[in-house]
């Protein structure tokens, strides 16, 4: 049952959150492929840098930055992929995220005419061919603070140049004064000097990620990472690591069978697809509305209260679910940071790990069989929407033969970073957001389906048209789907707390979608010998 | 019955097409021009051509919910080792899912949609022998099969009262939304106002128009 | 040529199964009628507006002319016509993997049915068996099938409501209001067209109605 993926066929993004390593800072770059037999050096001279998924078993087994690579349906095309392995790829790919825009939403703000120039180009058929993305940290060298990504964008900078007849570095990513137009960077936020969880909205991201067999990550990670069983969702017993080909093509899915996948299998196997998406934050839009909503909630905190039921977390990461008002959220927040001191400190016991882990765990372990009438966590929210966690069975228990049944073939492993810094919190304008990189064997049944039908529309959650309170496009609204009602408890006296007239707060500024081989596809390509004969 | 969930018909229809085809066909100067189509494909582009949502004659039609048509060629082979079917006929196959019984219903399309319905069934089976709403009733009948099973996932309430549901849901929500915070007695002549405006207990109207797919015009006062 | 009507897709599958096999699930489908859980799982999805299972005899065909030639078939066939929210290519996975149990149930004993799981044949079958509809209508093209039970809802509790505060002071309105509010918590989403259910629906949209086209 269990599988035993290749880790070191996989590239290195698919398994491991390099966040969780140490790597706070990102860079993102895309080429142009213009002659393929020269970018089919390039890529065989790359090889051995890609970052694979081989476990590192100790610091000393961390490289100081990681590199890996995907590309586009028409870059694979450039690079003499066979026609007949192009055509057995899924639509949604060839088609790319830009001909895809009206089932994504990108519409009103968020269409391709306000993307960046690098997305900005005309027809559907964008010139990116190739992303190279390199994640790595500030490190402390001779008293100067180093970013480790400029060391490994120049060893690639260097390898480019020796085939730069193969491809051209495209430039065109809007940033703020004095960022370099030609790649995109992307950062932890910094507090204090520290690298934290944060996005621009203050929110704290990255918490769930989905468990499945074969990720390497310890068996604890299936507790709110994995698929429910139906049991406690506390314990182990309530989850199930979700099958790996919802994640890696050539392997089982949890339809049991292989996804949708290219041909030759070999080509496909341990790869997956990619979306790289560039969001804008308009930070001032969002703190206002925040405010001037907050006046419709009673009692203390009302800002603190409405931002948490927009996104079924505190902003220090608490479920409402598990803790519904901002004292237990706030004191959960505080044992945890405790914890994680005392399990950092040298020499900290076992006891002290294993508290710590325990408390972590609660920022996943729950679902929303407890609070179906959603008065702790609005029907709404950003959370339950994207991971709907037992909700969609709507109370009644055993109505479908699977667990989990709506919402297993619907996860997303996200990495990506914040990019840019809110330098004027009181104006939207700037270049702050967030890089969306999500990876999933289907684009269209994973990454599609839940931006079209969970983020902006919300019939599966009996909301009508509603939207995502935080990623919702409202720009193009025929009147009434900027709403959101934060329902109350049913048995109480409080009414339900509507939110009406919500702006826009999460803009598209571009991204395409990409098909990431494995290392064995990788050496296929450069070798120029893929044939699905 | 199998046919019925509740106050809810589901109605199965197979109506046969004539084999062959008409020999003419006159355009519209007047001029003779051969028509290479069979009935079936004539039927189908006749389909093909009504007016969708609002502008569809069904939507004339009382208590119509959903409704469909397409022209059944004939059956799909499955492959070896399954036999091989087919049909001596084409099939109108006109389905409709609606409040209440099936006379009253039938009686309402004929009343409604009878231009649209001669010219849809024009070249079935002897519909030349339908002439009036009570021939057209007992055409259908004879042309309705038995449902196995009828599932009902929906409501079984009459289709005005569906549509003042959605209308007042719609203007209920929007009225919701714009009072919250508003003082009771604020409160109390906003709603007076929106009551008299939108008469929830009047299903004629105002209401939503069937079939209805742009809000800007979904809104009818009703008689 | 549309399966779409708005929020609703049209369904259509016509398939063949021996007699005997046709009679068994017949029989199945009549036992199902009289046991209320038989269809938690479909009523839970809350996807479908309307849906009919029709097993014809060869003899069921329509005849009603000497002209007409009589149906001659080696099968029963299996007539499915159903009205859902979203399409089958976005829907497939959430019926499949709901309701396996019951799908397998409903084409019991067809010829090459492959059974729901795995995914992909059963989807295969389906699509292979699959008619589409010329002339689709829906009476709210806006609304989704769960959409129309909750208006239905808000319907008979503002219509009560309405009765119940005429002549209210304004404290005691205030008060039914609150309450009616609550009870209507889960009801005040609103409703516009449909998000674009595919590229191809939405470019003869576009090519019909230029106007409504956004």
């Amino acid at each position: 049952m269990s599988n035993k993926l290749d880790l070191r066929d996989v590239q290195g993004s698919l398994l491991k959150a390099y966040g969780r390593y140490g790597f706070p800072k990102s860079r993102y770059v895309f080429y142009r492929v213009n002659d393929g037999s020269q970018a089919r050096k390039l890529i065989t001279a790359l090889l051995p840098l890609i970052t694979n998924s081989a476990v590192w078993k100790g610091p000393e087994q961390i490289p100081d930055s990681t590199l890996n690579i995907a590309f586009t349906y028409e870059g694979l095309k450039q690079l003499g992929v066979p026609e007949k392995s192009l055509h057995s790829f899924p639509p949604e790919f060839s088609m790319g995220m830009k001909a895809r825009r009206d089932i994504v939403g990108d519409v009103g703000v968020n269409a391709p005419a306000c993307w960046d120039p690098i997305w900005n180009t005309d027809g559907l058929v964008q010139p990116v061919h190739m992303i190279l993305w390199i994640n790595g940290r500030l490190v402390e060298r001779d008293g100067q603070q180093v970013n480790t990504v400029d060391a490994g964008y120049q060893r690639l900078c260097e390898l480019v140049a020796k085939h730069s007849a193969g491809v051209e570095q495209l430039s065109g990513h809007v940033g703020d004064e004095g960022d370099d137009p030609s790649y995109q960077d992307g950062s932890a936020i910094y507090v204090n000097g520290m690298p934290t969880a944060k996005e621009h909205f203050g929110y704290t991201d990255g918490i769930s990620e989905p468990y499945f067999d074969g990720c390497g990550s310890h068996s604890s990670r299936v507790i709110g990472g994995g698929k429910p069983t139906g049991g406690d969702p506390k314990t182990k017993a309530g989850w199930a690591p979700l099958a790996t080909g919802e994640f890696v093509l050539g392997h089982r899915d949890e339809a049991g069978e292989y996804p949708a996948a290219p041909i030759p299998s070999v080509f496909a196997k341990n790869g997956t697809f990619m979306v790289y998406r560039k969001l804008h934050q308009n930070v001032a839009t969002f703190q206002a509305y925040v405010e001037r909503m907050s006046a419709a909630i009673p009692g203390e905190h009302a800002a603190e209260i409405l931002s948490a039921k927009f996104v079924g977390r505190w902003k220090n990461g608490a479920p409402l679910a598990t803790y519904p008002t901002k004292e237990s959220a706030d004191q959960f927040a505080a044992e945890l940071n405790q914890a994680r001191l005392e399990a950092k400190q040298p020499g900290a016991g076992k006891a002290a790990q294993e508290r710590y882990e325990k408390l972590r765990l609660e920022l996943v372990a729950f679902d929303f069989r407890d609070d179906i009438d959603g008065s702790r966590c609005p029907l709404g929210a950003h959370i339950r929407r994207v991971n709907p966690r037992g909700s969609l069975e709507f109370g009644k228990t055993g109505a479908f033969n699977t667990p989990g049944a709506l919402i297993n073939r619907r996860r997303i492993i996200r990495r990506g970073l914040p990019y840019g810094e809110v330098r004027d919190r009181s104006s939207d304008q700037g270049n702050h957001g967030v890089i969306i990189v999500a990876l999933n064997a289907s684009i269209e049944r994973q990454f599609e389906f839940v931006q079209q039908q969970w983020i902006n529309y919300g019939n599966d959650f009996k909301l009508g048209n509603d939207q995502d309170p935080i990623l919702g496009n409202r720009s193009v609204n025929e009147s009434g789907n900027d709403r959101m009602t934060i329902q109350a408890d049913p048995r109480g006296k409080q009414p339900p707390v509507l939110c009406g007239d919500m702006p826009t707060f999460v803009e598209t500024r571009g991204g395409d979608y990409f098909f990431v081989p494995s290392l064995t596809a990788l050496r296929m390509m450069g070798d120029g010998i893929v044939d699905p004969t | 019955m199998p046919n019925i969930a509740g106050n809810a018909y589901g109605l199965t229809t197979l109506c046969p097409i004539k084999n062959g085809g008409p020999p003419h066909r006159l355009d519209e100067d007047g001029a003779t021009l051969p028509d290479n189509r069979s009935f079936g494909a004539i039927l189908r582009d006749r389909l093909e051509d009504l007016p969708c949502d609002e502008r569809s004659p069904m939507a004339r039609v009382p208590n119509t919910y959903l409704c469909r048509f397409f022209v059944l060629d004939d059956l799909i082979y499955q492959g070896k080792p399954a036999e091989e079917d087919h049909l001596k006929s084409k099939y109108l196959v006109f389905t409709s899912n609606f409040h209440g019984d099936l006379e009253t219903y039938l009686h309402g399309m004929w009343e409604h949609a009878a231009d649209a319905v001669r010219r849809i069934w024009e070249h079935c089976v002897a519909f030349d022998r339908v002439t009036d709403a009570g021939s057209f009733v007992d055409y259908i009948k004879k042309c309705q099969v038995e449902t196995t099973f009828y599932f009902m996932g929906s409501t079984d309430v009459s289709l005005a009262e569906q549509l003042k549901g959605l209308y007042l849901k719609q203007e209920f929500s929007k009225f919701a939304f714009a009072n919250q915070g508003k003082s009771a007695a604020e409160l109390q002549a906003a709603f007076a106002e929106f009551a008299a405006r939108t008469r929830p207990d009047n299903v004629q109207g105002p209401t939503w128009r069937p079939g209805a797919s742009q809000l800007k015009d979904a809104v009818v006062e009703g008689p | 040529m549309s399966n779409i009507a708005g929020k609703s897709y049209a369904m259509n599958t016509i398939s063949p199964l021996p007699w005997h096999k046709a009679l068994v699930l017949k029989l199945l489908f009549f036992i199902a009628r009289f046991r209320t859980t038989s269809f938690n799982g479909l009523l839970t999805l809350s996807l479908i507006h309307y849906a009919r299972w029709a097993i014809l005899r060869p003899g069921d065909f329509p005849h009603l002319d000497p002209s007409q030639p009589k149906e001659d078939l080696k099968y029963h066939y299996e007539f499915f016509f159903s009205n859902f929210n979203g399409s089958w290519d976005q829907y497939v996975d959430s019926f499949s993997s709901a309701i396996p149990g019951g799908l397998d149930l409903f084409w019991r004993g067809n010829v090459k049915y492959p059974k729901s799981v795995p995914f992909r044949p059963f989807h295969n079958y389906i699509t292979f068996n699959q008619y589409w509809t010329s002339h689709y209508y829906n009476a709210y093209p806006m609304a989704a099938s769960n959409d129309v039970k909750s208006a239905e809802h808000l319907r008979k509790e503002l219509v009560d409501f309405t009765r119940k505060v005429e002549g209210a002071s304004p404290e005691a309105f205030k008060e039914q209001y609150d309450q009616l509010l609550l009870s209507l918590q889960y009801d005040l989403s609103t409703m516009a067209p449909t998000p674009v259910v595919s590229l191809a629906a939405a470019a003869i949209d576009g090519r019909e109605r230029p106007d409504a086209a956004c």
